[in-house]
C-alpha cells in the first residue's frame, strides 16, 4: 500500500525506493515458497512413481501408482502397500481372506481380516482375472474409514459389498502371498486422502504477538501522521511568500484556502514518509532465520540423530521453531512414544529369593541422581538376547536352579509360567524358531521366560499342553511332558488373575494361578508369613523400579474337591444368563488357599532415556500429560515408571470402573447410563476439585496428579464441567488420561490450548495421535518406525522421546531467544530511524519534507542493518547446549515469555525514543554554525547524511551490545554493514546525480565536525542502553546471566558431548551389578502386569464404550495359525 | 527403509556406516558450535568502559570548548532597526514599495581582536528553506547544463514565463532561486571601505559540478519578484551567492555565508555597515541578522560539542564512581547459584 502511495504525487519520496525493498522482500519469500514446493513435489514424485502390478492383456504389467485408474485390476504382493482403495477380489489364502495391517490408519498393530466375496475367489491368475467383468456401484468417495456400501454386479447378479471387501490405501498386506483387487477409488478420492484434512497452518504464538506489535506500530504511525497532518494544516500560510502559494495551478495539498484537504493529503504524504516504522523486511528475515534454523540446525543435529533407526530429526515446518521454546504442556501418547511396546521378563522372586540383575531406566536415573557412577559393564550374554526376555542371573539358567535353596519352588514357578497362560505356539517346535502368539506381550514374555529357564512350551491342543522340561529329574535330562488342561479361568479386568487347572501325567491335580498381587494375596492360604512378607517387599521394590509385577501361586487339588467344583463350573459355563458373572463366582470357589510361589517382574520397556527426559522437562517447568488408549492400570504404571507420578503425590482418580457404574451399565439403558455417569463424574470432579483446593491452601502443598479415564472424560469435557476439569487439571503436576479415543486426545489438547491459553505440544507415533498432533500448538511425531501418519501430520519429527530435551531445551529455547532478539531489534531500529524523521517534521513546517535521501531510507532496512540481525538470529546463544540441558530451569524464561513482554518492548521503545532524540538533536545542534575553518555552512543533505551516519553506526553497535555470543560472523556482518554504508555513500555522493546528495559526503569528511560528532553521538546514544544493561545485569539478573557467569571460564563443552554420540550405549549395556545391589526404594504402588495394552477396537474406544472382553478363544486363534508374524510393535 | 529392517537385529553399528545413513554430517555451523567470544557485561567491564570513555571525552571536550570560546562572533539583528519608524506599523508596505529608501547604517563594535579571515553571514529565522514545497522546487538538471533548460518539471510556479505568448523556461527555475536573499552589506572602518570577498564562499563541488558554466540566467525574476536578480551575463557556476542560497538549509533558522573580510579587526574598533534592506522577511515575521565571525579548527562559535563531550565524559566518570560505590555497598558475587530464580526464596528479596 505504501508502495502505491509512494507513486502518487503526494509522496515525498520517489516510488522506486519504496517498491524496491518491498519487491526484494517478496522475491525472497517467493524463492522460499518455491523451494518448499519443489521439495514437496519431489516427495510426491517418489510416491507417485512407486510401481504396482496391473493386469493388462492377461499379463501383469508394472505401472507406477500415478497411472492407476479406476477399474484396473491390480496385484499386491505380501508386505506391499495398497496403491488405492481396492475392491478385494481374490487372495492366495484359502477362504478368500487376507490380512491387512492398518497401523498407518489407526495405529493398531493387530492384523485385520478382509474377506473377498465368494463369487470372486477364483480370479487369481492373470488369465482368469482377465475374464473378470463386473460393475461396481458404490457410494461417493467419503472420509469414513469404517464404512463402505455398494454392489458388485457380475453375471447379472447383484452382490452387496461391505467394508470387508475394501482394502484401503495406506494399509499393507500381511501373511498373504498376494491378492487381486479392483481399483475403486484413486488418488485424492481414497478414504485416507479424504481423511487427511488440510493440515491447519500453524503460526507461532510469538508471531501472533508480533502481529499485535505491528498493529501497535500502525497505530503509532497513524498518530504520528495525525500530529503531522494537523500541524501542516495549521502551518501553511500565504505569508510564507517564498513557498509561492499562489496561482491557479496550486495543488490541493498546498492550498491554504482549504486546510482540511491540506491536512488530509499531508496525512498520506506522512504515511509514506514514516512507513519505515513498519518493518516490512522483518517477516522475511524471521522466516529466513527460522528456515535456516530448522533445515540446518534441527535437521542436522547429531544429538537428535538416532543411530538404530538411522533417523535424524526433521523439522517439517519452519514456522514453529520459537514455539518450541515456550511449551508449557506436553501431551504424550504412551505406546511407542514413552514405551517401546515391548514387554520383557526382567526379574523374579521365587520363594523369597530375588533373581535378576538388570537395572531399569528408572533405577539408573535414580542412581545417577545420587551420584553413583553406573559402570558400563558389557554383558557377555548379550548375544543370546531374545525378544521378551531380558533376564540375566546365572543362578537360574541352565538348570542351576537345582542348587538354589528352593528347587521345588523354582520348579513350580517355571511350570506355572509354562502352563498357566493362553498363549499359542507357532512355527517350528524348536526353542529358536518358535513364536508365541499372545493376547498381550506380557504373556508371551512369561512363556518365553519359561522356555529360557528350560520349560519349553511347544505345543497346544484343545486339551493338552506340551512342555519340554530340562534338568527336572536330574541335570541335563530333557523330557516332553504333556499336561492335561482341565479348566481355564479367564483373565478379565475385574478378576485381575488367571488360573489353569491341569493334571500332571502322574495324575496330580494342580491349579496354577497368576495375577495382580492384591487379588492373589487375598486368596493365599494361611501361614508362611515370612515368604509373603519378603515377596511383598520384593513386589514393592519392583514397583519402585517401574516394573509390572505378577504373583504366581498354585494349589494342589484333590480329585473330589475338583470334581465337585467342576460340576458347578460346567453349569455356570453353560448357563445362558449372566454367564460371565456366574463363571467369576465359580472361579472364586476354587481360587483360594493358594500357595505363593513368587512373583515376576516384567519391564514394559520404556524408550531410552524417557524418565530422565521427563524429569528434565519437569524441571524446565513443563507439565506432561499422558493420553493413552491403554487401561488405567497400565497407564498409571507407566506414569510411575516415567516418574510422572510418585508416592508423594496426591492422586485423584476419576474412573468409570466403579461398582455402581458397572451396575447401572449392566442394566443397559443408555439414557440412564448417560445420566448416571454424568452425575457420577460431576460428583467425583467436584470432590477432587475441592480437595485440590484444600491441598493447595495447605502450608506445603503436595504435588497433585489426576488420573481420568476416557469414559469419564467424555462427560467431563461437557461444557458445564469443562471449567472444573480444566481448573483441576491445571493444578495437577501430572495428568494421565487413559482409555481415550483419538478425538478425545484432541479435545483435551484443545481444552488446555484454548481454555488455559498455554502453549501445548503433542507427541505421538501413531495414526491415533494425528488429531492430537494437529490440535496442539506444536505437533511432534515419532519417526523411524513404519507408521508415517503421525509424522506426516506433525510439525517436527524426532526418532525418540528423549530427543524432546534437545528439541525443546536447546533448539526451542535458542530459537525463542533469537527470534525475540531479532523481533525486538527490528522494532527498535525502525522506530529509532523513523523517530528522527518525525522530529525533523516539526522543523519543516510539518510539510513532510524527508530528512533522509530516498535511498538511505529504503536501503536502511535492506542493506545497512539487515545482515547483523540475521546473524543474531542464527548464531546467538546465551548459554551452550550442554548448559541448557544442565539447567533446564532456564526454559521457564520462555514459558513466561520473559523476552517478548510488552515491558521489554516498552523498554526498547523508550531507548529508541532516547536514541532518536540524541541522534537528531546532537547532529542538528552541532551543525548550526559553520563546521570548519573555511566558514562554510551545511545544507539539509549534509546534516541528514551525518544523522544517518550516526544512526547506522549506533544501531549496528547496539546490536553487538545485545549479543550473548559474538562470532566472527557478527564482526563481519556488523563491520560489513557499516562499511557497506560508507562504501555506498562514497559512491552515491561521488557520482553525479541530480540530487542534493551529490558530493555531500566528501564535504562531510573534510570537516572535523564529522569525526567529533561521529564519536560522540553513538556513544551518548548507547550510553543509556549500556547503563540499563549494566544495572539490570547487576541487580536484576536473569537466570541465564547467572549461568553464564557461573560457567564463564569454561570453554564451550558441547563438542565434548559429541564424542559420546558415536558409541551411545544402549541401556542394556549400561546395566551393572553395582546399581542392582543398591538399597532400593520401595513403592507402595506395584505395577500389575496383566492388563495388556488395550487392543480394543478403534471404534469402541472412540465411542467411549469399552468393547466387551472377549473370552479367550483358543480354538479360534488356533485356526489362525497361518499368521506368520507376531504383531509388530508400533 | 524396508519395514523389516528395524528389527533385523544384526544391524547396530553397521547401519550407521551404511551408504544410506542419514546421519547428519558434522560441521561447526550445523551443530551451532562456531567459535565465539561470550562477552559478559560484568561490573568490572561497566566501570572500565565508563572510565575509558570519561578519560577520552573530557580532553576532547575541553579542547573543543576552548576552540569554540576563542572564536569571536558579532551578531546583529537588523530587520527591525532598519525599518524607518514611520513604517513601523506597516513593515510590509515599506518592504514592498520600490520607492522607499532601503539603506540602513549600523555600527558594530569589535569585542575582541578578530583575525582574518572574518566571515560575514546573514542569518534568517523562521524561513522554511526546508519546506517540502520549497526544497523540491528546483531543477538540478537545468542548473547543470544548458541542454536541460526545459527541464522545469518541479519548478512550479516559477517554471516558465510567457514571453511574447511563448512558454519560456526560467533559468534558474523554481522557488529557491526565485526567493534568493538580496540584502547587501557594505563595510567600512573609520570611513575606509572594507572589501568583502565574495569568492570561495560556496563548497567547491557545488560550483564545479552542480552549476554549469554554460548556463546563464534567463527570464529570471520577470514575473512577480521574489528576491535577488541575477546578472544574465555571468554563468551560474560563478554566481556564488546563488550557489550558497541553493544549498538549502536543514532548519528554519539558518546562516549563510555572505562573504569574507580579509583584514584583521582590532578590539573596540567600530565597523560601519551599510545594509540594503531589500529582503522581505516581514510578511512572515522572520528575523534577519548580520553575523561576523572568525573560525577555529572546529568551525564557528558553537559550544555544543564541547559541552556535550564534557558532560558525557563527566557523567561517565560519575557513573564509574557510583558503580564502584554500589559494588562496595551491595556486591553480587559473580555466578552465585543462589541468585538463580529457582534457588531463590520464592518471596525472598533480590539482594541478600
Amino acid at each position: 500500500m505504501i508502495s502505491i502511495l509512494s507513486s502518487t504525487p503526494v509522496s515525498p519520496v520517489s516510488p522506486i525506493t519504496n517498491v524496491l525493498p518491498l519487491s526484494m522482500v517478496l522475491f525472497v519469500s517467493l524463492v522460499k515458497e518455491a523451494w518448499e514446493d519443489w521439495k514437496r513435489f519431489q516427495n510426491d514424485k517418489t510416491i507417485n512413481n512407486t510401481s504396482v502390478d496391473v493386469l493388462q492383456d492377461q499379463k501383469w504389467e508394472t505401472v507406477s501408482w500415478k497411472n492407476l485408474q479406476v477399474g484396473d485390476i491390480v496385484k499386491v504382493k505380501q508386505d506391499g502397500f495398497f496403491p488405492a482403495d481396492l475392491l478385494f477380489l481374490a487372495s492366495t489364502n484359502a477362504d478368500g481372506v487376507c490380512y491387512v495391517e492398518t497401523a498407518n490408519l489407526d495405529g493398531e498393530t493387530n492384523l485385520k481380516i478382509r474377506k473377498a466375496l465368494e463369487k470372486t475367489w477364483d480370479y487369481l491368475t492373470p488369465e482368469k482375472a482377465f475374464e473378470f467383468k463386473g460393475e461396481v456401484q458404490c457410494e461417493q468417495p467419503n472420509n469414513s474409514l469404517y464404512t463402505f456400501t455398494g454392489n458388485l454386479i457380475i453375471e447379472k447378479q447383484t452382490l452387496p459389498l461391505s467394508p470387508n471387501q475394501l482394502l484401503l490405501r495406506g494399509c499393507s498386506l500381511r501373511n498373504t502371498e498376494y491378492i487381486i483387487g479392483a481399483v475403486v477409488f484413486t488418488g485424492h478420492e481414497t478414504k485416507v486422502m479424504m481423511n487427511s484434512m488440510n493440515v491447519p497452518s500453524k503460526r507461532s504464538t510469538l508471531e501472533r504477538k508480533l502481529d499485535r506489535l505491528i498493529l501497535t506500530l500502525f497505530v503509532v504511525l497513524f498518530c504520528m501522521c495525525l500530529i503531522g497532518a494537523i500541524g501542516s494544516g495549521v502551518f501553511l500560510d500565504r505569508k510564507y511568500f517564498f513557498l509561492g502559494l499562489r496561482g491557479p495551478a496550486l495543488s490541493a495539498d498546498m492550498n491554504p484556502s482549504n486546510r482540511f484537504v491540506v491536512a488530509l493529503l499531508n496525512m498520506f504524504t506522512l504515511i509514506t514518509l514514516y512507513s519505515p516504522i513498519i518493518p516490512i523486511s522483518l517477516y522475511v528475515s524471521v522466516e529466513m532465520i527460522k528456515f535456516i534454523q530448522s533445515t540446518q540446525y534441527i535437521n542436522n543435529d547429531l544429538h537428535m540423530y538416532h543411530v538404530e533407526t538411522n533417523t535424524p530429526a526433521l523439522a517439517r515446518t519452519s514456522n514453529l521453531n520459537e514455539e518450541l521454546g515456550q511449551v508449557e504442556y506436553i501431551f504424550s501418547d504412551k505406546t511407542g512414544t514413552l514405551t517401546r511396546n515391548l514387554m520383557e521378563f526382567f526379574k523374579c522372586s521365587i520363594g523369597g529369593e530375588l533373581y535378576g540383575t538388570g537395572v531399569t531406566e528408572i533405577e539408573m536415573g535414580e542412581a545417577q541422581r545420587n551420584g553413583i557412577k553406573v559402570d558400563e559393564v558389557h554383558k557377555s550374554s548379550n548375544t543370546v538376547r531374545e525378544k521378551g526376555f531380558n533376564f540375566d542371573d546365572a543362578r537360574l539358567m541352565r538348570g542351576a536352579w537345582r542348587n538354589e535353596p528352593n528347587p521345588d519352588m523354582c520348579k513350580e514357578f517355571f511350570r506355572c509360567l509354562a502352563i498357566c497362560h493362553t498363549v499359542l505356539p507357532e512355527g517350528e517346535e524348536t526353542p529358536e524358531k518358535i513364536r508365541y502368539q499372545a493376547a498381550s506381550p506380557d504373556e508371551a514374555a512369561l512363556v518365553a521366560a519359561a522356555k529360557n529357564f528350560g520349560f519349553f512350551f511347544y505345543r497346544r491342543t484343545p486339551t493338552l499342553i506340551y512342555v519340554r522340561e530340562s534338568h527336572v529329574e536330574k541335570m541335563g535330562k530333557v523330557q516332553d511332558v504333556p499336561y492335561e488342561i482341565l479348566n481355564v479361568l479367564e483373565f478379565n479386568s475385574t478378576r485381575k488373575r488367571q488360573s489353569v487347572v491341569c493334571r500332571y501325567p502322574d495324575g496330580r491335580l494342580v491349579l496354577y494361578c497368576k495375577g495382580a498381587d492384591t487379588v492373589i494375596y487375598e486368596r493365599l492360604a494361611e501361614g508362611n508369613n515370612d515368604l509373603k512378607k519378603t515377596s511383598r517387599e520384593h513386589l514393592e521394590q519392583y514397583g519402585a523400579a517401574g516394573l509390572r509385577t505378577l504373583c504366581l501361586a498354585y494349589r494342589d487339588l484333590c480329585s473330589d474337591t475338583y470334581e465337585n467344583w467342576n460340576e458347578k463350573f460346567i453349569q455356570a459355563k453353560s448357563s445362558l444368563r449372566d454367564r460371565e458373572k456366574k463363571l467369576d463366582e465359580v472361579a472364586e470357589l476354587i481360587e483360594k488357599d493358594l500357595v505363593l510361589i513368587g512373583c515376576t517382574a516384567i519391564e514394559d520397556k520404556l524408550q531410552e532415556g524417557v524418565p530422565t527426559c521427563i524429569e528434565t522437562l519437569a524441571r524446565a517447568g513443563i507439565k506432561i500429560w499422558v493420553l493413552t488408549g491403554d487401561k488405567m492400570e497400565t497407564a498409571i504404571n507407566i506414569a510411575y515408571a516415567c516418574k510422572l507420578i510418585n508416592n508423594d503425590m496426591k492422586q485423584f482418580i476419576i474412573s468409570s470402573e466403579t461398582d455402581d457404574i458397572r451396575e447401572v451399565e449392566s442394566r443397559g439403558d443408555q439414557v440412564e447410563i448417560a445420566r448416571y455417569m454424568r452425575d457420577a463424574v460431576k460428583n467425583q470432579l467436584k470432590k477432587c476439585h475441592d480437595d485440590a483446593q484444600n491441598y493447595l491452601r495447605s502450608l506445603s502443598p503436595p504435588k497433585l496428579a489426576l488420573v481420568i479415564d476416557g469414559k469419564c472424560l467424555m462427560y467431563a469435557l461437557d461444557p458445564s464441567l469443562r471449567v472444573m476439569l480444566l481448573n483441576l487439571s491445571l493444578n495437577c503436576t501430572s495428568v494421565v488420561c487413559c482409555r481415550v479415543s483419538p478425538l478425545q486426545k484432541a479435545q483435551v489438547t484443545s481444552l488446555v490450548k484454548k481454555g488455559a491459553r498455554k502453549i501445548t505440544l503433542s507427541i505421538g507415533d501413531g495414526a491415533n495421535d494425528v488429531s492430537m498432533i494437529q490440535a496442539a500448538h506444536v505437533g511432534v511425531g515419532i519417526s523411524g518406525l513404519e507408521g508415517m501418519q503421525a509424522v506426516m501430520a506433525s510439525d517436527f519429527a524426532i526418532a525418540q522421546f528423549r530427543f524432546l530435551t534437545d528439541l525443546l531445551l536447546v533448539h526451542g529455547r535458542w530459537s525463542y531467544l533469537r527470534i525475540c532478539k531479532v523481533v525486538t531489534y527490528f522494532f527498535y531500529k525502525n522506530l529509532t530511524f523513523t523517530l528522527t524523521q518525525f522530529w525533523y517534521t516539526f522543523q519543516t513546517g510539518f510539510s513532510g519534507q524527508r530528512f533522509y535521501d530516498d535511498w538511505f531510507q529504503s536501503l536502511y532496512n535492506v542493506i545497512f542493518t539487515a545482515l547483523p540481525v540475521i546473524m543474531v538470529g542464527l548464531f546467538d546463544k546465551d548459554v551452550s547446549a550442554s548448559l541448557s540441558k544442565k539447567y533446564p530451569e532456564l526454559y521457564k524464561e520462555g514459558i513466561r515469555n520473559t523476552f517478548f513482554k510488552w515491558r521489554v518492548v516498552a523498554t526498547l521503545a523508550f531507548f529508541a525514543l532516547y536514541q532518536s532524540l540524541i541522534v537528531y538533536n546532537f547532529v542538528i545542534a552541532s551543525s548550526t554554525n559553520s563546521v570548519d575553518s573555511s566558514g562554510k555552512m551545511f545544507g539539509l543533505w549534509d546534516v541528514s547524511t551525518m544523522a544517518f551516519n550516526c544512526i547506522v553506526v549506533t544501531v549496528n553497535l547496539r546490536l553487538l551490545m545485545m549479543c550473548d555470543t559474538i562470532t566472527r560472523w557478527h564482526h563481519i556482518s556488523v563491520g560489513g554493514s557499516i562499511l557497506a554504508w560508507f562504501m555506498f555513500i562514497l559512491v552515491y555522493s561521488g557520482v553525479y546525480t541530480p540530487r542534493g546528495i551529490y558530493s555531500v559526503f566528501y564535504v562531510l569528511i573534510s570537516t572535523v565536525y564529522f569525526y567529533t560528532t561521529l564519536l560522540v553521538v553513538p556513544i551518548v546514544a548507547l550510553f543509556g542502553d549500556f547503563l540499563f544493561q549494566g544495572v539490570q545485569r547487576w541487580f536484576f539478573p536473569y537466570d541465564y546471566q547467572i549461568v553464564q557467569e557461573m560457567h564463564r571460564h569454561e570453554p564451550d563443552s558441547s563438542s565434548a558431548g559429541l564424542l559420546e554420540i558415536g558409541n551411545q550405549l544402549t541401556p542394556d549395556e549400561a546395566r551393572s551389578f553395582a546399581v542392582a545391589q543398591l538399597p532400593r526404594e520401595k513403592s507402595k504402588h506395584t505395577g500389575f502386569a496383566f492388563d495388556s495394552p488395550g487392543y480394543e477396537s478403534f471404534f469402541a474406544s472412540q465411542a467411549g464404550v469399552l468393547a466387551p472382553q472377549k473370552p479367550w478363544d483358543v480354538a479360534r486363534r488356533a485356526s489362525m495359525r497361518s499368521r506368520a508374524k507376531t504383531p509388530r510393535k508400533n | 527403509m524396508s519395514p523389516g529392517g528395524a528389527e533385523g537385529g544384526s544391524e547396530t553399528s553397521s547401519a550407521a556406516t551404511k551408504k544410506h545413513s542419514k546421519k547428519p554430517k558434522y560441521s561447526r555451523f550445523t551443530q551451532q558450535e562456531l567459535p565465539a567470544c561470550k562477552p559478559i557485561l560484568t561490573p568490572g567491564w561497566v566501570i572500565t568502559a565508563f572510565i575509558f570513555i570519561g578519560v577520552i571525552f573530557i580532553p576532547i571536550g575541553l579542547a573543543s570548548l576552548f576552540a569554540s570560546r576563542n572564536v569571536v562572533e558579532i551578531a546583529d539583528r537588523y530587520d527591525e532597526d532598519c525599518v524607518p519608524s514611520i513604517y513601523a506599523s506597516d513593515t510590509l508596505a515599506y518592504i514592498r514599495s520600490s520607492q522607499t529608501n532601503k539603506s540602513c547604517t549600523k555600527t558594530l563594535n569589535v569585542p575582541k581582536k578578530m583575525k582574518n579571515p572574518i566571515y560575514v553571514y546573514y542569518q534568517l529565522d523562521n524561513f522554511y528553506q526546508n519546506h517540502r514545497r520549497y526544497v523540491k522546487s528546483r531543477s538540478d538538471k537545468q542548473l547543470r547544463s544548458k541542454a536541460n533548460e526545459y527541464k522545469t518539471k518541479d519548478c512550479s510556479p516559477e517554471a516558465t514565463v510567457l514571453v511574447s505568448n511563448k512558454e519560456m523556461p526560467i533559468v534558474p527555475c523554481g522557488l529557491i532561486a526565485w526567493s534568493m536573499f538580496n540584502d547587501t552589506y557594505g563595510f567600512s572602518l573609520n570611513d575606509k571601505a572594507i572589501q568583502v570577498n565574495k569568492k570561495g564562499i560556496a563548497w567547491k563541488s557545488d560550483g564545479e559540478y552542480k552549476f554549469g558554466s554554460d548556463v546563464y540566467p534567463k527570464n529570471f525574476q520577470s514575473g512577480v519578484i521574489g528576491g535577488a536578480k541575477l546578472n544574465e551575463n555571468i554563468p551560474l557556476s560563478q554566481q556564488e551567492d546563488l550557489i550558497v542560497w541553493m544549498r538549502t538549509a536543514a532548519l528554519p533558522n539558518f546562516r549563510k555565508l555572505y562573504g569574507k573580510i580579509e583584514v584583521d579587526l582590532e578590539v573596540n574598533e567600530k565597523i560601519t555597515v551599510v545594509i540594503q534592506n531589500n529582503y522581505n522577511t516581514y510578511s512572515f515575521g522572520g528575523k534577519k541578522t548580520l553575523v561576523l565571525s572568525t573560525t577555529s579548527w572546529i568551525g564557528g562559535k558553537n559550544d555544543f560539542l564541547g559541552v556535550a563531550y564534557l558532560t558525557v565524559g563527566g557523567l561517565c566518570l560519575f557513573m564509574a564512581i557510583s558503580f564502584i560505590f554500589l559494588y562496595v555497598v551491595r556486591p553480587r558475587p559473580l555466578g552465585d547459584p543462589s541468585y538463580l530464580s529457582w534457588n531463590r526464596n520464592p518471596d525472598g528479596l533480590f539482594f541478600n
